[in-house]
């Protein structure tokens, strides 16, 4: 599990048109024509967002014929959630280490 | 994720050495953000700025130098609006250094039965605090 993982997925999640796509192949396949159909852009625009998020690991795609079928990868979380766990502890740690620095440099 | 989460640390210094880091601007600024504006007296804003992530909330208790407890959500983020969630941090002395216990609770938990639904339900406060933790 590597940073860069992590930053591929955050950059994923950070659109809101992504996390509407990420809903709506949370619970079936979809082609992309399909997706398109819930978007005001270009069938290309759309391409472009299921990549990103197909790059990031969040969905998987398959073709089928002249299709490709996306749908939601719910094991893609793994590096965000450690992030996520590691907000207050780094915090913290910083906490730790300025007051101590500051003290020391006090004395 | 849980909807509570506990961090703990020892620091060598008192308490009342500790306190200044989590109501000073000044100071809160060299362990936590890279802007804010803070106010600490209950109902007071708690302003803290990560990077683009802009955390909002306000001071619910201020027991100098042993507690304070602030709300905290992420400014345009409909899954942990500002004042959403709240953290509490307690100093206890030990020997001569504090412990600091950190509890952040109310955090957006499955909204829903169907767990997938709360999964992508929490994609975006994932994204937003991971992203406010990083820089």
């Amino acid at each position: 599990m590597t940073v860069e993982t992590a930053d591929l997925v955050l950059r994923a999640l950070a659109d809101p048109t992504r996390r509407t796509m990420l809903r709506l192949v949370r619970s079936q396949e979809l082609a992309a024509g399909q997706i398109a159909t819930h978007f005001s852009m270009t069938q290309q625009a759309v391409s472009q967002h299921l990549q990103v998020l197909n790059r990031a690991g969040l969905i998987s795609e398959r073709r089928e014929g002249t299709r490709r079928l996306y749908q939601l990868q719910p094991d893609a979380l793994g590096p965000v959630r450690e992030l996520l766990d590691d907000l207050w502890p780094d915090a913290l740690d910083r906490l730790k280490r300025v007051v101590e620095q500051d003290k020391r440099s006090r004395s | 994720m849980s909807d509570e989460l506990v961090v703990t640390t020892t620091i060598d210094a008192t308490p009342q050495e500790v306190f200044p880091y989590l109501v000073r601007p000044e100071q809160l600024l060299r362990w936590l953000g890279t802007w804010a504006e803070v106010d600490p007296r209950p109902g007071g804003v708690f302003a803290v700025d990560m990077g683009q992530t802009q955390v909002r909330g306000s001071y619910v208790t201020v027991e100098p130098p042993y507690r304070v407890v602030f709300t905290w959500g992420i400014a345009g983020n409909e899954h942990l609006p500002a004042g959403s969630s709240t953290v509490e941090i307690v100093l206890r002395p030990d020997g001569d250094g504090t412990v600091v216990e950190l509890t952040h609770r109310d955090l957006p938990a499955d909204r829903v039965a169907d767990h997938r639904q709360g999964w992508t339900n929490r994609l975006g406060d994932l994204a937003a605090i991971s992203r406010a933790g990083r820089s």
